[in-house]
């Protein structure tokens, strides 16, 4: 075990920082799947009651929402991105922890906040590295990357906490969870060589001498004009594969489970394959074709969903929301640092992105469960279709092309 | 650099703890919903903690001085706590979990809520089953809470919502039902 943790450390020390960033995505995407998925389950099983359990999630959802943002400024703050990384790590590894040891109360809620709060520290602080490590001209490649190994960890994440929660016990998996943030620590060995306030020329991220007021970013139209976008694609899309779980126990039957499963797993694997192609794209003929694109597979998927019930197409069906996934994952970190990037705001913006997708999200769910009690499942996938096409046309009117807009600033700076 | 690492940590945990401050009427109002569940299993024989379950902190908010004089015993083999059970069907496999117990103006169970299904999540619902489908068994070890019902008959239940102005449960199948009518 020591000899295997020193050969472990060995290989990551001599590990070039491209290499560590993948393995971190990778395994960050591991714990992030975690837990979430079963904390309800975890809790039931614990005698908790469903509106203990309400509530405690429900924390943990508004806690979320409100560090989104004051997490991102605070990551803005420090210059020591991998310290950030390695203290959120951490912090999902506690808070893993205190949902195993001992579910009560006092313990759970604090667990769910220490986990919300890392979980908005440690995207941002990712995306900085990757700012660092890529440079301007290879941002989107990288970010393509990030989301490769990100929907990697989080496949290998599901299936190793699924299986854990089936044949084990559903409290294994948080201890499992707390097993896999010893893997993402040292990837960081690499990338902590990286001097991320002795910026090159030109001046990075978090260059402070750069630094403007927040407000000012925050009155910028194109980042307003994309959160909510994201806002909007968030509304129509969080809500779409819960519904079509629920379709699906409604008319498959037995093997209704299965289909999910397939529905979940498809398109992590189109992420997987296709977002390093999408980052390319995205440099090769701008951001606003590839958001665009991306944003077009959801009024598509809805209105498909709201005519198919074969399970097969079903599942087929999903190979849109891969192609949605791996674009939104490029670009959310892209654009936002086409806008922020040498801001100085790069996280705090991330972070109102972030606050929007909560926020589309959160109304998503309530939005679709009134619509389907209301009208059944065909007008509820419909009415996500909706939303997603005003999205996309919100994205073809409003929204200006990015790239330039980052290239003009790096020429203003040399 | 270490200094400023550590310093960077520090605000890190500021930031948590500023978190951690938020969510204090979170807590008491925990306490309370905690103490609403033994009410209403006080009508099953004062059961303090459902057996089975760890003795949680919460559930002993203040010392009693004085034991209640007609104490009767709760014997571990012949009663037992349900919420959070495993329910499985004849053949043994996995339903479900037993999330809530629908209970009659007399306090009677009349139906058990389970949640069945899904997968990470994604595609579980909750049905209501006539509390005399199911069968318990405890005193044996690591029992499960058995459902005497096909999974066609599952499969087919409507969604129990809490909130919905008419509820229905799946009755037995072995009686002309009296009232399958939800019990309010």
């Amino acid at each position: 075990m020591a000899w295997a943790a020193k050969q472990g450390v060995g290989l990551s020390a001599t590990m070039s920082p491209e290499r560590g960033l993948d393995w971190l995505n990778l395994f960050v995407g591991n714990i992030q799947t975690g837990f979430g998925p079963f904390i309800a389950v975890y809790l039931t099983t614990r005698g908790w009651t469903q509106t203990s359990i309400g509530l405690a999630l429900s924390l943990g959802t508004i806690a979320a929402m409100i560090s989104q943002m004051p997490a991102g400024a605070l990551v803005d703050t420090i210059g020591n991105k991998t310290g950030v990384v390695l203290f959120s790590v951490l912090a999902f590894s506690i808070s893993a922890l205190l949902f195993a040891v001992q579910p009560v109360p006092l313990a759970v809620y604090v667990a769910e906040v220490i986990h919300s709060f890392s979980s908005c520290t440690l995207g941002p602080a990712i995306a900085a590295i990757s700012l660092t490590i890529a440079g301007p001209a290879m941002l989107g490649l990288r970010f393509g990357r990030n989301a490769r190994f990100a929907s990697i960890g989080n496949g290998i994440g599901a299936a190793l906490m699924g299986a854990c929660g089936y044949y084990v016990s559903e409290r294994a998996v948080f201890f499992l969870t707390a097993a896999l943030t010893l893997p993402a620590l040292l990837p960081l060995l690499p990338l902590a060589r990286l001097d991320y306030r002795g910026a090159p020329a030109g001046g990075h991220d978090d260059a402070p001498t750069r630094r403007g007021a927040p407000v000012r970013l925050l009155r910028d139209r194109a980042l307003l004009t994309f959160a909510v976008c994201a806002m909007l694609f968030t509304l129509g899309n969080a809500a779409m594969l819960p519904l079509v779980g629920n379709a699906l126990t409604k008319t498959v039957g037995g093997e209704a489970n299965l289909v999910i499963a397939a529905c979940i797993v498809l398109p992590q694997l189109v992420v997987a394959a296709i977002s390093p192609g999408i980052g390319r794209l995205a440099e090769a003929s701008g951001r606003r074709l590839v958001l665009f694109l991306g944003f077009c597979t959801l009024p598509i998927r809805g209105l498909l969903f709201a005519m198919v019930t074969d399970p097969i197409l079903v599942v087929l069906i999903q190979v849109l929301d891969g192609i949605a996934a791996a674009c939104l994952g490029v670009l959310v970190p892209l654009v936002t640092s086409d806008i922020a990037g040498r801001s100085g705001h790069f996280n705090l913006s991330l972070g109102l992105i972030g606050f929007a997708m909560g926020i589309g999200a959160t109304l998503s769910t309530s939005l679709t469960g009134w619509v389907g009690d209301r009208y059944g499942h065909p007008i509820a996938f419909a009415s996500l279709a909706a939303i997603g096409l005003a999205a996309t046309m919100l994205v073809w009117i409003a929204m200006p092309e990015t790239r330039t807009t980052r290239r003009l600033l790096v020429q203003n700076s040399r | 650099m270490i200094v400023a690492s550590r310093l960077q940590g520090f605000a890190l945990l500021v930031g948590a703890t500023a978190s951690l401050l938020m969510i204090a009427p979170g807590v008491s109002l925990a306490a309370t919903g905690a103490r609403e569940t033994p009410t209403v299993l006080l009508t099953q024989g004062d059961t303090p903690t459902p057996a089975g379950a760890p003795p949680s902190s919460s559930t002993t908010p203040t010392a009693v001085p004085q034991a209640p004089k007609n104490l009767e015993p709760l014997a571990p083999d012949e009663s037992t706590g349900v919420l959070g059970k495993k329910v499985v069907g004849p053949d043994g496999k996995d339903l479900g979990l037993v999330v809530d117990v629908v209970v009659a103006a007399d306090g009677h169970p009349s139906a058990a809520v389970i949640d069945f299904g899904g997968f990470l999540g994604v595609g579980s619902r909750k049905i209501a089953v006539d509390w005399r489908l199911l069968r318990f068994a405890p005193g044996r070890p690591d029992w499960q809470v058995l459902l005497t019902l096909g999974r066609a008959e599952i499969q087919a239940a409507p969604e129990y919502k809490p909130d919905a102005a008419t509820r229905e449960m799946v009755g037995p199948p072995w009686e002309a039902p009296p009232s399958t009518a939800v019990h309010e």
